[in-house]
């Protein structure tokens, strides 16, 4: 009997060269995209994810990018694909969108998608999914937090080809750098997206040479499989049953009122259904989710609390169902804003349906992150130069508690995985000066384990400087910190506050400029000898503090991560017990 | 039993539909069907499967009183 070639299991070791082959054209793209882009957002950020594709949609590669737009490009990517009709794609091509309501997570993020066809046949296709740091609208850097339709955020690109059979579409270059507010920067990012492309298509070329197209499509399929059993066996390993869990968000920029959110995870043997129904309806302001950001938030969830070597394909997304119901803050409508639903909801809607699930899997939960970007955006006539320039700058907080150890201090919110800009970079390209730098001791909620701490930055607008500044933060209220969990506390809030010159007190845009809100605000202007402060927020805590091991609150105090008082009232430091 | 159905979208209209179930694009064919007396339009059969599996008899315990 003869066995047929096209279904016959390849060995483990075959799948992960194969795996690892995918894996790494990846991370070229990415190299390539950190070498020869013009923005810091890419070259030190790293705002941006890059994807491989087979031809039917599904995410055969991905590497250590954004959790948030590798989520959203298993949508950007198939819908596009639909929507264009897969014919429609020639060798050569590049389509390039950012619609947020086809997929994306927000409007900064662009994507491109170039066809790879392996002789006449495509094969799949290559995508990066990059933030440019500037693209129009009513507020420099495009965050506008008080948006309150998708018109104001920045320009809207359905998805369109802007390079054609491997020729630029230069009137469409042109309409859109026209737009921005840094066009230099746009050709050089979004060229350094494109060439990172044509980096992968060869790569993958090569690739199918050395093994042969169908071993490659054997193997890519067998991985999907391969990812599915092993997310279906994690899942199965759940109780079922039905885990809900509800919080709010401070305000949305727009009205100072809170906006609820309400989830409930439905395991059932294999499958997970994730149901947002119940929570408010979308908002005014802009931290409505897209689709693309609350799927991204599932699967963040799902994969922090499953095994982390499950290949990350199309496969161990399929066992997880999502239900958003559309018009809702989770899947915002036409023309809704929706900037800040990337950066300050996603990592509470991920932190939701883990602490959701904290009943069933209490080994393996944490408790809420800082969960703000502390989106800080800038720009201006740079004094030296003369040149305008924009600038997107996030800042890190804490991460919550573990159940087995503490959460990590000044990380960058679970929906990215981007860096800390280093400050000599930033002074040498902004007319900006770093005074302070430092993490901030009782911003960790107390717990067994500690939560991690936020950080404050301390800015000075330097000699003869103009800077238009606008902020997206969240968590500055207080009963909004990071919740903590099994009776930890909650972590330290985040603030913006700022100090005219002249002025002694520092303030917040509030009180000194008359904005809505205190976190959320544009196109405020600040002068040379102005100062800002950004505070991040910590993570929360889990379990109760006076459990927690005393040599570690002793280090805590000793490093200064803990107050000596906190330590005492909050840890019970210093009782008989401690000799 | 359920039927695909192209969408068709004039030039002016520059928004895509969602699906009535989960909310997901649904970029060029829907798939239309009837679930209880109701003509409904999801993104595919699965979601259908999802509507009739989950969202009714959870809608059902919800109305109900229970959880
Ligand atoms: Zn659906």
């Amino acid at each position: 009997m003869s066995t047929d070639v096209r279904t016959e299991s390849l060995d483990p070791v075959d799948l992960t060269i194969v795996n690892n082959a995918l894996l790494n054209i990846c991370r070229e793209m990415g190299v390539t995209m950190m070498r020869t882009a013009f923005s810091p957002i890419f070259n030190e950020g790293l705002d941006f994810s890059c994807v491989l594709f087979d031809r039917h949609g599904n995410m055969i590669g991905q590497a250590e990018f954004c959790p948030a737009q590798l989520a959203a490009s298993l949508f950007i990517v198939r819908w596009t694909v639909d929507e264009l009709g897969v014919d429609s794609f020639e060798p050569g091509d590049v389509v390039l969108y950012n619609d947020p309501y086809r997929g994306g997570a927000h409007i900064p993020e662009h994507s491109v998608i170039r066809p790879v066809f392996y002789g006449e046949e495509l094969f799949g296709f290559v995508a990066n999914v990059g933030h440019l740091a500037e693209i129009g609208g009513k507020a420099v850097g495009s965050f506008a937090a008080d948006a309150t339709e998708v018109f104001q955020e920045g320009l809207r690109i359905p998805p369109v080809k802007i390079v054609k059979r491997d020729e630029n579409d230069m009137e469409l270059w042109q309409l859109i750098m026209a737009n921005h507010r840094t066009p230099r920067n746009t050709w050089g990012d979004l060229n350094a997206q494109i060439g990172s492309l044509r980096v992968a298509e060869r790569s993958l070329i090569r690739l199918l040479d050395r093994y042969g197209r169908d071993f490659i499509e054997r193997a890519a399929g067998q991985l999907l499989d391969y990812s599915e059993r092993w997310m279906r066996s994690e899942i199965a390993a759940i109780p079922d049953g039905s885990y809900e869990f509800g919080q709010a968000m401070e305000d949305d920029g727009v009205l100072a009122e809170p906006v609820w959110f309400h989830v409930t995870v439905t395991v059932d043997g294999d499958g997970l259904v994730v149901d947002w129904t119940g929570t408010d309806l979308q908002v005014r302001g802009p931290i409505n989710a897209t689709y693309g950001v609350t799927a991204g938030a599932v699967y963040n969830a799902i994969f922090h609390v499953t095994e982390q070597n499950i290949p990350k394909n199309s496969g161990a997304y399929r066992p997880i169902s999502i239900i958003a119901p559309p018009g809702s803050a989770v899947n915002v409508s036409y023309p809704g804003p929706s900037v800040g639903g990337n950066t300050e909801t996603h990592p509470k809607l991920a932190d939701m349906v883990v602490s959701a699930l904290a009943p069933a899997l209490p080994d393996r939960v944490s408790a809420a992150e800082g969960g703000s970007a502390c989106n800080f955006l800038f720009g201006g006539f740079h004094p030296k130069t003369g040149e305008y320039y924009a600038n997107y700058h996030l800042e890190g907080g804490g991460w919550g508690a573990k159940s087995y150890g503490d959460g990590n201090d000044a990380v960058i919110v679970k929906n990215g995985n981007c860096r800390n800009t280093p400050v000599e970079i930033f002074e040498t390209c902004y007319p900006l000066r770093v005074l302070e730098y430092s993490l901030m001791h009782d911003s960790g909620g107390s717990g067994m384990h500690r939560g991690g701490l936020g950080t404050r930055r301390h800015f000075l607008v330097t000699q003869g400087a103009e800077v238009t500044v606008n902020a997206l933060l969240d968590r500055t209220k207080e009963g909004f910190g990071a919740w903590g969990l099994e009776g930890g506390g909650p972590g330290g809030r985040a603030a913006i506050l700022v100090k005219r010159q002249g002025e002694s007190e520092f303030r917040t845009f509030s009180e000194a400029f008359g904005s809505v809100s205190a976190s959320k605000f544009t196109n405020i202007v600040l002068w040379s000898g102005d100062e800002v402060i950004i505070e991040s927020p910590g993570g929360g805590g889990y379990g109760d503090p006076l459990m927690r091991d005393r040599a570690l609150v002793e280090e805590d105090v000793f490093e200064g991560f803990v107050s000596a008082q906190a330590a005492r009232e909050v840890y019970g430091w210093g009782s008989p017990e401690d000799g | 039993m359920g039927e695909w159905e192209t969408i068709r979208r004039d030039v002016w209209e520059t928004v895509v539909t969602p699906c009535t179930c989960c909310g997901q694009v649904v970029a060029r064919r829907l798939w239309r069907t009837e679930v209880e007396g109701e003509a409904l339009r999801f993104c595919g059969p699965d979601c259908e499967e999802l509507y009739r599996t989950y969202v009714l008899p959870r809608r059902a315990r919800l109305e109900s009183g229970g959880r």
